[in-house]
């Protein structure tokens, strides 16, 4: 098998790069069989993110358990080398015949010696210092960037610029997007939990989307001596969804709110910019309905 | 501006009337006049609200002082050619009350108009909000220029203080003083707010305010500005009022080129600056220490006061925070003086008061009366009584802060201490008449609801004791009420008033408790006899067909959501009660000259005939006749 490989110009070893479960996965399967592995990593040492999870997605398997004795088994392989804190800086050659020319950051410990055990670590006197971790700047969906740049730069220097900021974004999503939440408390530096706070105090922003026209309707105090309990009751029925619910299409959400203050019109529903004054349980079906023409009409227009 | 016109056409676009097609209305108005080459006799001015909402969309003909209401698109063409061309003014679009046989054509001699005195809402109707000019016409940005020219901070705060004006917000805090106390803090900068995020249910002066003269809200912070030695104001509106916020913007803005707003006014060392904030829509940020909050960009939640804000407020300095109506007093009480403004009112309550009269009342709309006016004066000649000829029972002022005056107290002047003594309080100033239809168990459900989903959450008292009183009044009307509920539920609100930090909290069982002290019996047939007097709480009551008075028309079979109601043609229908929802689509429906369907509580229900099988109305009546 060996003087075939030879014969063809190809050299029985090879390189992994990357000592992740996959990373040793592979090198293990390609040291069974015979072939001579030398594993990368970037780390000081393997076992990559799996090492950092309690469990693993589909089985909710406990993930030490399927790496431990793939670690083990690396260890002690003496067809697998391990090359950590390196990464690959070039290759040449070609497949089956190639030099790879690695950098080794140093470890400042001698690994032929070091036995793993442990006391220098818990020796060190700056072993509990803070690392700081350098966060990853988040970055806004490219569908987001234009407005949502525009919106903190126009309120950058003002007082108290969150709550402008929040309508304008609520404005032209109609909901808050988690990125551009989470970009919005990157510029601004509130805090995210800050801002979510916020977004879920108050009753016209949502965290969901929501559908294209919102029915409101009142439940006013004069609204509600006037009928509008068995409005919104018809509202939901005929639309199918709960109050503060969104129907499927899109299109509607339901909403009940405080007073839009045409109490002498009580009581009051309205859809969009629509304001319908003095409803009637029986005009439902026709309001409802008109809406929908209304938007086919502008999706038409703008076709 | 434009030279006078033989006849002036106001026509309101408050929100309530451009809900009723307003705006359609002016294009047609100018479509027949253009057509009828009236362009340049008549003037078509868009006025804000002009109060008589219920009545909208309505308009008012100046010289002549003839009002129109319930305009429709199709009356404009014969309006225009019948009263601008011939002269001759349409009756049958004046307004007419139920029981009169002859329309009132004269604005003033409407009731609803004649017992009201127009002080903050003096410019409502006859003005276009969106030009200063017409402001300044009506003696608008007067008093700031006599502010600025000839008066020292020192005697405004005097001025206001000796007018004896009180905060329309509810409280009811003495204006010039709080005025006084923020002058007197050495920190600056000092900031200015006007409140305009009315979140009571039911009540809208200060919408109508920025909608219909936002100039002399922006004229009552300038000076307000001046007194306190603030030059930055900021004015907090509700985001559910897009009218409002686009008018005072467009106000500001002229205020600014004007001169009337921002470095030097008039010309004076004086600087101020006004910007507009929007709320989104959470109650609790018309409590003033979480409208804070809230301009901060912080969770609205109160806070603990003292430090009160003119002390220690918006970004930690001295704030002062007015409402809207209390301002838009301000440049009156400076250009006609305290004097004459405290000649106005009761002993303790200067003034005038907005209220909006809404509910089961014949005339809805703004009105603005003098304090110490009775509450009998309101209902009956301003509001024209109670539709359909029902009872009256309970009116509720203050909002979920409030509570329901009964008729017997009708005698009672309103100002805030007679108020506060019957168990309700000025609130901001909604009124909502209830009639004999109205249940208090369930408006009192209602109120907790309300204030239970509005509760910020910060105090355990006011979060889990709303919770605990809605969930003993849903047991209530549900019919599950059970002996000691009463006791609890006055025991449990008289604690979440001791217990809450702010006004939300202390006040959110006034609902409860007012109607335990004046309705208390309803609330015992409620519990002990299982039955609601006024037929509203569902599990209570049951839709029934009257055998004698049904024709077999189908109507309410056709409507009936869950196929509850069985029947033929010219066959006496039977609901069948077990799938009945208990909608009321029925009951709708039937025209009004059966009025076969009634509504039955308690042990009407047992005593009712239940037919067992449909038969036909003529057997029924010729059975019945001889029985």
């Amino acid at each position: 098998m060996f003087d075939d490989n030879k014969s063809n110009g190809k050299i029985g070893s090879a390189l992994v790069v990357g000592g992740g479960i996959g990373g040793m996965q592979a090198a293990l399967d390609l040291a069974e069989s015979g072939i001579k592995v030398y594993l990368v990593d970037n780390k000081p040492s393997i076992g990559g993110v799996m090492a950092q999870l309690d469990k693993t997605f589909p089985t909710n398997d406990c993930a030490m358990c399927t790496m431990a004795p793939r670690l083990v088994e690396i260890g002690r392989h003496k067809d697998i080398e391990k090359i950590t804190l390196s990464e690959v800086e070039s290759i040449t050659g070609q497949p089956g015949n190639f030099s790879v020319r690695l950098n080794k950051k140093p470890r400042y410990v001698d690994e032929k010696k070091c036995t793993g055990c442990g006391a220098c670590v818990s020796n060190c006197p700056t072993r509990n210092s803070v690392q700081i971790v350098e966060k990853e700047k988040i970055k806004l969906q490219p569908k987001y960037a234009e407005t949502v740049t525009e919106i903190l730069k126009k309120h950058q220097d003002r007082k108290g610029p969150l709550m402008p900021i929040l309508q304008e974004v609520n404005a032209a999503y109609n909901y808050f997007p988690e990125n551009v939440l989470r970009y919005i408390s990157q510029e601004t530096k509130y805090s995210l939990s800050h801002i979510t706070r916020i977004a879920t105090f108050y009753s016209s922003f949502s965290l969901k989307p929501i559908g294209k026209h919102t029915i409101n309707v009142c439940m006013g105090t004069a609204c509600y001596v006037r009928g509008s309990g068995i409005l919104l009751e018809q509202f939901s029925e005929k639309l199918n969804v709960k109050a503060g619910e969104t129907t499927e299409d899109m299109l509607f959400t339901l909403k009940a709110v405080r007073c839009i203050g045409c109490c002498g019109l009580a009581p009051v529903a309205t859809i969009g910019d629509d304001v319908y004054g003095k409803l009637q349980t029986k005009k439902i079906p026709e309001i409802i309905e008109k809406s929908k023409i209304k938007e086919l009409q502008y999706a038409q227009a703008n076709n | 501006m434009a030279e006078k016109r033989r006849i002036e056409l106001m026509v309101c676009t408050g929100t309530g009337c451009f809900a009723g097609g307003a705006f359609q209305i002016i294009e047609e108005l100018n479509k027949e006049l253009e057509s009828f080459g009236l362009k340049d006799e008549v003037s078509l001015v868009a006025t804000g609200c002009n109060g008589f909402c219920g009545q909208g969309p309505l308009m008012v003909v100046l010289p002549d002082n003839i009002f129109y209401g319930w305009l429709e698109k199709k009356d404009v063409h014969y309006l225009v050619e019948e009263h601008f061309l011939k002269g001759r003014p349409v009756k049958r679009l004046m307004f007419m009350p139920p029981d009169e046989k002859e329309p009132f054509p004269l604005l003033s001699d409407i009731p609803f108009f004649k017992k009201q005195l127009l002080v903050v809402l003096r410019n409502k109707g006859i003005i276009d909000p969106e030009k200063i000019e017409d402001y300044i016409a009506r003696d608008g940005y007067l008093a700031i220029e006599k502010v600025v020219a000839s008066m020292s901070p020192k005697d405004v705060r005097e001025e206001i203080l000796k007018s004896g004006l009180r905060g329309r917000g509810g409280a009811g805090f003495l204006t010039g003083k709080k005025w006084e106390i923020a002058s007197q803090q050495i920190k600056t900068p000092k900031y200015f707010i006007a409140n305009c995020d009315e979140g009571d249910p039911g009540a809208y002066m200060d919408r109508s305010v920025l909608e219909s003269d936002p100039h002399s809200v922006i004229e009552g912070m300038c000076i307000a500005g001046y007194a306190i030695g603030s030059n930055e104001g900021f004015i907090y509106v509700r985001t559910e009022y897009p009218l409002a916020i686009k008018r005072m913007g467009i106000a500001i803005k002229q205020a600014e080129e004007y001169g009337l707003l921002g470095r030097n006014i008039l010309g004076s060392d004086f600087d101020f600056t006004i910007e507009i904030r929007e709320g989104s829509g959470a109650f609790v940020c018309g409590e003033e220490t979480s409208l804070i909050h809230s301009i901060e960009g912080n969770i609205p939640e109160p806070r603990q006061r003292p430090p009160f804000p003119a002390q220690t407020g918006l970004w930690g300095c001295p704030t002062v925070i007015n409402n809207v109506e209390t301002l838009a007093n301000v440049p009156v009480i400076i250009t006609r003086g305290a004097d004459w403004f405290s000649k106005i009112g009761t002993e303790t309550s200067k003034g005038t008061k907005i209220f909006s009269l809404v509910g089961k009342i014949n005339n809805t709309g703004l009105i603005e009366v003098p304090m110490g006016i009775t509450l009998k004066e309101v209902v009956y000649e301003i509001g024209g009584g109670i539709p359909k000829g029902k009872k009256f029972k309970a009116v509720q002022t203050g909002g979920p802060s409030g509570g329901c005056i009964p008729s017997s107290m009708l005698d009672s002047p309103i100002d805030y201490e007679s108020l506060q003594k019957a168990g309700s309080m000025m609130g901001s100033g909604g009124m909502i008449v209830m009639d004999e239809d109205t249940c208090v168990v369930d408006v009192s459900k209602f109120f907790i609801q309300f204030t239970n989903e509005e509760s910020c959450g910060k105090c355990t008292s006011c979060r889990d004791g709303s919770e605990a009183l809605l969930e003993v009044l849903t047991r209530i009307s549900d019919g599950e009420g059970r002996e000691g509920d009463i006791d609890f539920l006055t025991e449990l609100g008289e604690s979440i008033k001791d217990a809450s930090m702010c006004g939300l909290g202390q006040t959110l069982p006034n609902p409860v408790l007012s109607t335990l002290r004046y309705f208390k019996d309803e609330y015992e047939a409620h519990i002990k006899e299982k039955k609601c007097p006024a037929l509203v709480c569902r599990n209570l009551i049951q839709y029934y067909i009257d055998p004698n008075k049904c024709v077999g028309c189908l109507l309410c079979i056709k409507s009936c959501p869950t196929e509850a109601i069985t029947g033929e043609s010219k066959f006496i229908h039977i609901i069948n009660q077990e799938n009945c929802h208990k909608c009321g689509q029925c009951l709708e429906v039937c025209p009004p000259k059966i009025s076969a369907i009634i509504k039955v509580t308690g042990s009407d229900m047992e005593n009712l005939v239940q037919l067992s099988e449909i038969i036909s109305c003529k057997e029924w009546k010729k059975n019945h006749e001889y029985s």
